[in-house]
């Protein structure tokens, strides 16, 4: 089955940790995506620019309205996702468990719909 | 460069809708992935299951924390993603704005940082992190 997994880290505390420290994480993480990878386990998975890069569009009777700026404002912010193929739920809330931003922030675990939709 | 968009919809309007409009949105956005598979910017979509089925994790001093998602409660639900290549953000938001998902909630665009295979990888994401 496959689960998106959306890394929400508070971005102030990126920027406050010292720059060795990021690049070890920044490396730690890209690791465990590889190890991921060679097991055939991910599908895609990446760091987000920052939130305040964000865009949001919405389409009303034809017209396209975008605004700067998430969807919605939080404490942690949206900063990357990993897109996992596994054999279950508890598969996936381990592989989130081991990923190193879930020491930090937070990982939301979202099965994909994979036979249909309606 | 890649884009995420991430399409939000209130749950519930989208489960009271009549099944033939849910099916033709369902359908459009398949078109869709054709459209943007045939022009070299698709990369993955999907729709994901209801919010009530996602689970957060986090790890403190060593210790996971398994509890009932989403991340945050809102009036619109994350519904799926479309994962895309685009020029640049002008493109990637012509793209969100023919989601049908547009149309009825919102669709979030964020730029990724590249960094499989890329030679300067390391040193983009640190630029972005230092801010």
């Amino acid at each position: 089955m496959k689960y998106l997994c959306l890394v929400y880290v508070e971005e102030k505390i990126l920027h406050a940790m010292p720059q060795s420290e990021r690049i070890a994480l920044s490396d730690e993480s890209m690791a465990y995506c590889d190890g991921l990878q060679k097991q055939g386990q991910l599908i895609a998975a990446s760091p987000l620019h920052p939130v305040d890069t964000a865009t949001t569009v919405r389409v009303r009777d034809g017209k396209t309205t975008t605004t700067d700026g998430p969807f919605a404002e939080t404490k942690e912010q949206l900063g990357g996702y990993l897109l996992i193929d596994v054999g279950d739920l508890n598969d996936a809330v381990r592989i989130a468990s081991k990923f190193p931003a879930a020491q930090y922030g937070s990982i939301e675990v979202r099965p994909l719909k994979e036979h249909g939709c309606a | 460069m890649k884009f995420l968009l991430i399409v939000h919809h209130n749950e519930e309007a989208f489960e009271n809708m009549d099944k033939g409009t849910q099916r033709q949105l369902l359908t459009e956005s398949i078109e869709l992935t054709h459209q943007l598979h045939a022009a070299g910017q698709y990369v993955h979509a999907s729709p994901l299951q209801p919010a009530a089925t996602s689970v957060l994790v986090r790890v403190r001093e060593g210790k996971s924390l398994v509890t009932d998602g989403p991340f945050i409660e809102t009036r619109e639900q994350i519904a799926g993603y479309f994962l895309i290549n685009a020029r640049n953000l002008d493109e990637a938001v012509g793209i969100a704005g023919r989601v049908p998902g547009a149309r009825i909630g919102t669709v979030e665009v964020r730029p990724s940082i590249e960094i499989t295979g890329l030679p300067n990888s390391r040193e983009a994401y640190l630029v972005k992190v230092e801010g």
